[in-house]
């Protein structure tokens, strides 16, 4: 697990950050460090204590012990100054309903105090032919997308995105993916909070995964997958009973999946020439094949069920 | 606390207001209509007017006399109820709650009494009433009253007793002089109270406080920019009041410095009471019900609509624990006794009461996620 000493190439340091509601322990130690200019995706299930650590790191909500420090200023010591230097879209992000888009974009930026250029703003966010409509009438992907740039008024060092693209269809999540893509390129340091692993996997420089209130890795998307799944999935199209039990025999683990082909992981070419050999020879069907690298997804996975086990036998001792 | 803060959060609320039609009825529409349907049904004219079926069964010079005797102060109207009709069956069937039946013999008796001086001589006029109409005990107290006029008059001596009214009022007042600083109150607190509510529980339910927790916006920016929205509004909705009350109904009400201090004293009570009342509405829904809650029973009991006077004295004692009661009486004694020290008493009561609401409130109303 990565977590670099803290210095002033970093954005975002926690340190030890626990937050308690009641008997309930939400975060529980939590340490992390986030770089200047990188995208950081904050992953994990729901009820993980992902949102939770992220909205104490936005100041919204004040730990329980453990320190956060965002830009080198203590944010709560210090949320008002760390608040005019950052940029937040808050988890369902919701503005005055009968606002429009360019009136909810200007009442932000005289909050701030600051000479937004709200045009510049609508066209980052592809919002410009939605100026005049008001909050109440717009789409769930609009809505996100005026967050994202009411996040981005102030000119803000460091943007926090959580799950900036829950409950959007698959267009409205690309256009939001092209407008984290922009910042990124801006130079902006980015806190994506997700638990969509295919957006982390495409935008995030470094991952870090929570379950159950605990970080269980931090790393760049392929040195997860690197460490975390060493092995090559080979997927195999054939309706042929006697194929997975064969496969076993050999000493893989096969499974059938609900579209009838055979999931089998495998460490090497060798080991899927040696599987096809042997399909050959029995003279069983086989309609196609596909190898490829394991994804973050299944890393997610198997890291989330992981700790969930290990906490699982840690409370039963 | 920053102006332009303040500014940005003032501009934001007046355009949404402006916006929301349904608010706009509620909180100017509303207070006005009231006045004018109020004002409307209870303002009194100048002489009380009255219709009363008669039966005259007696058709003689000295019948026609004794409805003169009712008729001449126009107070009230005669209906002939023909001779051959039983009076209690017109009474049921014309819906009348007061028939008045002179008997046939009325000439005869009253030439008896009057001509031949026989004082052992009293004539009988039957009346046929509704006891369960609310205005039948009126119309029945000036028919007697009428009859001992008559009576007086018979004996040819002038009355020893008479009364002389003497107001405690400077002025002739009306009903609606009486109303119209109830009305002000009553706009005021719904406003305040209500828009504090659904405001409030507008930012925590839609989570809009999650995103403004992440802004420079403070909680005194917040709280001040609230109360003078609700000033603005409250100034507003007084003058609309004010206005049609005088058009309409030519009010005779003192406007002085004290109704602006009032009002700007029973803003601050009803918005510290909404942010106090914020934990148990946390939904627009129950935002509403527990408004409604409040607000109910705060404007029947206050005496709003009619006297404190009037109701029982456990609930004078308790309409006397409600601030609202303190706001009225305050408006009242400056716009309509024009009585500086009974408004400095009630006015101090509403002030002490809302400093300590608003300052409980304020320490209440959270600035952040913590919900």
């Amino acid at each position: 697990m990565r977590h670099d000493m803290p210095n002033s190439e970093h954005a975002i340091v926690v340190e030890q950050l626990c937050k308690r509601y009641g008997t309930l322990l939400a975060v529980d130690g939590v340490s992390f460090t986030v770089a200047r200019g990188e995208l950081f995706a904050f992953l994990g299930p729901n009820g993980a204590g992902k949102s939770t650590t992220a909205e104490i790191i936005e100041t919204i909500r004040a730990p329980t012990s453990g320190r956060v420090t965002v830009l080198g200023m203590d944010v709560t010591r210090s949320k008002a100054k760390v608040v005019r230097r950052i940029g937040v879209l808050p988890q369902d992000f919701s503005s005055f309903d009968r606002l429009t888009v360019r009136e909810s974009l200007s009442y932000y930026a005289q909050v701030f105090g600051c000479d937004a250029d709200v045009d510049a703003l609508m066209d980052l966010t592809h919002l410009r032919s939605k100026a005049n409509a008001r909050f109440n009438t717009l789409s769930g992907g609009l809505k996100q997308r005026l967050g994202i740039a009411a996040a981005l008024v102030n000119d803000p060092e460091v943007v926090f995105l959580d799950e900036p693209t829950t409950g959007l269809d698959p267009h409205a999540r690309h256009a939001v993916w092209n407008v984290l893509k922009g910042l990124k390129d801006r130079g902006k340091t980015v806190f994506l909070t997700t638990h969509y692993m295919d957006e982390a996997e495409l935008l995030a420089d470094t991952v870090a995964i929570i379950s159950k209130g605990r970080i269980v890795a931090t790393d760049s998307p392929a040195r997860l997958t690197e460490q975390h799944a060493n092995h090559m999935w080979l997927t195999l199209g054939s309706s042929d009973a006697a194929a997975p039990g064969l496969i076993r025999q050999m000493g893989f683990d096969a499974t059938r999946s609900s579209d009838e082909s055979i999931g089998v992981p495998v460490n090497n070419a060798d080991d899927v020439r040696a599987i096809l050999g042997e399909i050959e020879r029995a003279g069983l069907s086989l309609r196609g094949m596909e190898v490829r690298k394991p994804n973050l997804e299944e890393v997610f996975l198997k890291l989330t069920e992981e700790h969930d086990s290990d906490a699982a036998n840690e409370g039963s001792k | 606390m920053t102006p332009r803060i303040i500014a940005a959060n003032l501009t934001v609320r007046l355009k949404s207001f402006y916006r929301e039609k349904s608010a706009m009825f509620f909180t100017l529409a509303f207070p006005v209509i009231l006045v004018l349907v109020f004002g409307t049904i209870f303002t009194k004219p100048e002489h009380l007017n009255f219709d009363l079926p008669v039966q005259d069964l007696s058709h003689s010079a000295a019948s026609a006399r004794l409805l003169d005797a009712l008729t001449t102060d126009h107070t009230f109207r005669i209906t002939p109820v023909p001779a051959g009709v039983d009076a209690t069956q017109y009474a049921r069937e014309h819906k009348q709650n007061l028939v008045l039946v002179v008997p046939e013999n009325y000439a005869v008796l009253e030439a008896k009494r009057l001509g031949a001086g026989d004082v052992s001589v009293s004539v009988r006029l039957m009346y046929v009433h509704d006891p369960s109409s609310t205005s039948v005990n009126t119309k029945i107290q000036v028919l007697d009253a009428i009859v001992a006029a008559m009576n007086q008059r018979m004996t040819g001596t002038p009355p020893f007793i008479t009364l002389v009214a003497t107001s405690i009022l400077s002025e002739q007042y009306r009903f609606i002089e009486f109303f119209v600083p109830g009305i002000i109150a009553m706009a005021i607190m719904t406003s305040a109270l209500g828009n504090a509510l659904n405001m409030n529980a507008e930012l925590l339910q839609k989570g809009i406080l999650r995103k403004l927790a992440t802004t420079p916006i403070t909680r005194t920016d917040w709280l001040v920019s609230s109360i003078l929205y609700q000033l603005i509004l409250s100034i507003v909705s007084t003058v609309a009041i004010l206005l049609v009350s005088y058009a309409v109904f030519d009010v005779r009400l003192h406007i002085g410095a004290w109704l602006p201090l009032i009002v700007v004293i029973e803003v601050i009570a009803f918005v510290g009471i909404g942010m106090l009342l914020t934990p148990f509405a946390k939904e627009a829904e129950s935002a509403s019900a527990v408004g409604n809650a409040f607000l109910f029973p705060m404007m029947f009991l206050s005496g709003t609509f009619f006297p404190v006077e009037m109701m029982p004295p456990l609930l004078q004692s308790f309409a006397k624990l409600l601030p609202l009661y303190y706001v009225n009486e305050a408006l009242r004694a400056a716009m309509v006794f024009v009585d500086d020290a009974a408004t400095l008493r009630f006015a101090g009561v509403a002030a002490g009461f809302a400093a300590i609401v608003f300052v409980a409130g304020t320490f209440k109303t959270r600035w952040d996620g913590e919900t």
